[in-house]
């Protein structure tokens, strides 16, 4: 006889718990003491210690570097440490680095967005600052 | 003759009855959820810096917040706020070992290492506090410095009075760095303000999840994916201090 099997069973996770049915995808149902879990420990800590130690590197800049010239130098430091640290707590303690391709994808593609929000956005300050100058002088020709 | 051929394996993935994400329902829609939320405090960021940009000169974060608990006004710029940094960052490592433990069902695990985290959210919150309460005695609230009387000694030492420009404001037209004070604390309580409205939800998430934990409901149900779910929440609150931090701290 062939071995039973049957859909109502996976229908039934479907419409009680789906969680049940993914929950596997992360969870290794081994021992909390096993090397495997120990080294995922030992990870953890490590990428602790990285954003601790960038941390300290963004205060120690922030309290040394105000008088660097170009100040813009420091400015992108900041930024790209930033980024960096927000790759590290997405990646390992949001495990988006352990979910599959396409959904990393689905996550990531939209925020590219804020590529047009910044520059959109930023340069419409710059832009009303000229202007205002722009508007403060003419108006100073015409009455001096 | 033309065959067609079927990548089977795609069919199959596509096809119904389970995740092409290998993702719960619950957990696409937490992470659908950051996705806005991310989109939110964006635009928050992005108002403020506008703001910025279309000002002349902006208090200096070093000259605004430079004062640490039991120091009185010894000048101690940044030292409180990475202190801040430094718990939150502690709290996220706590609830991604909360969320280890989960993965191996291991339950002591993860009422311990949620306990650590909740007490970090209540020690950032508690910090968070303090600051609010010493930049409202120092005058800085939401709508302040609009009175055209302000005196210019009530907000000249927030800026750095080294630059160029801040002197030629303060020489020509004063009522302009007085403007950009008012800006700069309403940004301030504002996005402070919503993302500290993010971590007191949180820790009320993780309380309830503390609860259920020690009540045994994820030990019956076979899995702790909510403590996943809201350890996702957790980390997105640091992600979002991360940027905070550098764009009213350090920039």
């Amino acid at each position: 006889m062939s071995a039973h099997y049957s859909n109502h069973d996976l229908q039934h996770l479907y419409e009680g718990d789906q969680s049940k049915l993914y929950s596997g995808a992360l969870s290794h149902h081994s021992d909390i003491n096993s090397k495997e879990s120990k080294d995922q420990v030992k990870r953890i800590w490590k990428v602790t210690g990285i954003l601790t130690v960038v941390t300290i590197v963004e205060v120690l800049l922030g309290l040394l570097g105000h008088g660097f010239q170009p100040f813009s130098v420091i400015i992108a430091i900041f930024l790209i440490l930033t980024i960096f640290k927000a790759f590290y707590i997405v990646k390992v303690f949001m495990h988006l680095g352990d979910e599959k391709k396409n959904f990393v994808y689905f996550v990531l593609v939209p925020l590219l967005l804020f590529f047009w929000l910044i520059i959109a956005f930023l340069a419409d300050g710059q832009h009303w600052l000229n202007m205002n100058f722009t508007f403060a002088n003419t108006i100073k020709d015409i009455f001096s | 003759m033309a065959t067609q051929t079927y990548d089977i394996e795609k069919l199959s993935k596509w096809g119904g009855g389970r995740s092409p994400f290998n993702v719960s329902y619950g957990k696409i829609m937490m992470w659908f959820f950051l996705l806005s939320d991310a989109f939110t405090f964006g635009a928050f960021l992005v108002s403020y810096g506008t703001t910025r940009f279309f000002s002349k000169v902006w208090p200096d974060p070093n000259h605004v917040f430079h004062t640490f608990p039991f120091f009185g006004e010894r000048y101690l710029p940044l030292m409180f706020v990475s202190l801040m940094t430094f718990i939150l960052i502690l709290s996220s490592v706590t609830m991604v070992l909360a969320v280890h433990a989960g993965h191996h069902n291991n339950r002591e695990g993860v009422i311990k290492w949620l306990l650590w985290t909740i007490i970090g959210g209540i020690a950032f919150l508690s910090c968070q506090a303090w600051e609010w309460t010493h930049l409202y005695h120092t005058g800085g609230w939401w709508g302040s410095f609009t009175d055209l009387n302000t005196p210019v000694e009530s907000f000249t030492h927030l800026f750095n009075h080294n630059k160029d420009i801040v002197k030629q404001v303060f020489e020509t037209n004063p009522k302009l760095a007085m403007d950009a004070t008012h800006n700069f604390y309403n940004y301030f309580f504002s996005i402070t303000g919503f993302h500290g409205a993010h971590v007191t939800s949180g820790v009320f998430l993780n309380i309830m999840i503390l609860v259920n934990t020690i009540n045994g409901t994820y030990e019956k149900r076979g899995h702790y994916e909510m403590v996943e779910k809201v350890g996702l929440y957790w980390h997105f609150v640091d992600l979002v201090w991360v940027f905070v931090f550098t764009c009213f701290y350090l920039l």
